[in-house]
């Protein structure tokens, strides 16, 4: 069977090797790799599509593998395997500590801030950031309720998608 | 048919308004002869059993603001418990006074009363619908008659009587939408002029789209009135206006505008009908989405199980889409005659 993946790799030298690496070794064929450099993630990273050919179970020691190698899957045959969120706070986000913010945010379980805009405003009160979240995939729902309760804590409002 | 407007303001010139202009299409198409025997406002009444003249009492109130100087037959003071009461037959009710959210009234004892008297009730009013629905309900189910509300929610977009007939073969999950209007207009105009929201404000009140006391639409007031008569009457839950969670657009700024727009997203006011949620909050939404309208349009998506999701979009508020909204209602009892 065949499988396609995106893969996520930092934007150094020899990581699209790490990858490939463990596909040959547990004896899976790569039927197609498509690196484009200039597109990029919300966090810099360089998704990487790769298609490989093997039995099934080849092919999970593959997914294994890539993993524990430290390497993020995010499709698997077109379906996602971390989702992002976009939300934005309104307050005082500075004197509420945002390295806290965001470590707060990072304590959920499968969930990452992925990116952070901040724009302030001439009231230190009114000002707005935006926090991009990668989360894994089905678990929308609940990680937009942890992050409006952080909000609700210190004092923000909360813009959550719909 | 038979019918008295009680409140003539907006909504019930509107509905007058428009029961003339659809005069001879009700007659041909449905053998429909609506004939307005009462209208009554905070001066009075103007009452003939045999029909008003609705022409007439459109100029009386335009020039005077009173319906109670219709000539010959108005009656200054009286108030519309007594005109139901007693003093003029009738089939139906059209209750569009303001919408008062303390306690419902006046328009809460007129549906009652006109009820327990019998008669159909048609109206616009969210306060009533969003404290007694349950009581309501039962009390036309007691008296056997027809209760209609589709002007209540989202103006002239369909969504109370489409969702029970056009969709009554699927379960309605959970319904969003943008129910406010005045909202809309103000989120709108923030992100294309990028200005702030008491700028907006004021630009709004200046237009006469936002009211001289902004609150019921700003605090999404309205909007919570309207997520409780969705919940009750299309998701069959027994809710009321306190178990909505209520936060505004007051405090959205420009800022945060800005940061949602770069990232392809826009602010809106929404309401959210869900068996675990009922919310109206400022969310955001994907430019592009069926969400994304401008204006003081009104939309709403209708999660279903069989039909999946359906949107619906329309004119929120305005006097003749209002009204509009009344009249459909007016034409489905009397098809049922």
């Amino acid at each position: 069977m065949r499988l396609k993946l995106v893969l996520e790799l930092l934007d150094v030298p020899g990581q699209l090797l790490d990858a490939l690496n463990p596909i040959g070794r547990l004896g899976a064929n790569i039927v197609a790799v498509i690196h484009q450099r200039d597109v990029k993630t919300e966090r810099g990273t360089i998704p990487v599509q790769i298609t490989i050919e093997g039995d099934k179970d080849t092919l999970n020691e593959v997914l294994n593998l890539i993993e524990e190698t430290g390497i993020g899957i995010m499709e698997v045959d077109g379906i996602l395997r971390k989702e992002k969120i976009t939300t934005i706070m309104l307050g005082n986000i500075i004197d509420q500590d945002l390295k806290d913010t965001v470590n707060q945010l990072n304590k959920i379980d499968g969930v990452m801030v992925a990116d952070l805009d901040l724009k302030m405003s001439d009231h230190p009160e009114k000002s707005a950031s935006r926090i991009v979240i990668e989360a894994e995939q089905g678990r929308r729902k609940e990680v937009l309720t942890k992050i409006k309760d952080i909000g609700n804590l210190k004092g923000f409002l909360v813009i959550n998608e719909v | 048919m038979k019918v008295c407007i009680v409140g003539f303001g907006s909504v019930g010139q509107g509905v007058a308004r428009v029961m003339e202009m659809k005069k001879d299409e009700l007659q041909k198409e449905y053998g429909l002869d609506l004939e307005l025997v009462a209208a009554l406002d905070r001066s009075g009444a103007a009452i003939n059993p045999e029909g008003l003249d609705i022409k007439q009492l459109l100029v009386t109130k335009k020039l005077t603001g009173k319906v109670s100087e219709y000539p010959e037959y108005g009656e200054e003071g009286v108030s519309g418990l007594e005109v139901l009461m007693d003093k003029v037959e009738y089939h139906c009710l059209i209750e569009v006074t303001p919408t008062n959210i303390e306690d419902g009234e006046p328009a809460l004892s007129h549906i009652l009363k006109a009820m327990k008297d019998g008669k159909d009730v048609v109206t616009s009013n969210k306060g009533p619908l969003a404290l007694k629905f349950k009581e309501i309900a039962q009390a036309a189910r007691d008296n056997g008659v027809q209760f209609k509300y589709e002007a209540s929610v989202g103006g002239a977009m369909p969504i109370i009587n489409f969702a029970h007939e056009n969709l009554s073969a699927s379960k309605i999950e959970s319904i969003y939408g943008i129910l406010n209007g005045t909202t809309n207009y103000i989120l709108s105009r923030m992100v294309k002029e990028g200005s702030s929201y008491e700028q907006t404000l004021n630009e709004a009140q200046a237009m006469g789209i936002a009211e001289t006391d902004p609150t019921q639409d700003v605090e999404g007031e309205d909007a919570a009135c309207k997520v409780v008569i969705l919940a009750n009457s299309i998701l069959k839950m027994d809710v009321t206006y306190d178990d909505v969670e209520v936060t505004g657009i007051s405090q959205i700024t420009p800022e945060s505008i800005a940061l949602a727009k770069k990232e392809g997203y826009l602010i809106k006011l929404i309401g959210e009908v869900s068996p675990e949620s009922l919310e109206v909050s400022p969310r955001l939404v994907k430019e592009g989405s069926p969400f994304a309208v401008e204006g003081t349009l009104n939309v709403a998506t209708l999660k279903t199980d069989l039909a999946d999701d359906v949107t619906v979009v329309g004119k929120g508020a305005g006097s003749i889409e209002t009204a509009s909204a009344i009249l459909s209602d007016l034409i489905s009892i009397w098809k049922t005659k």
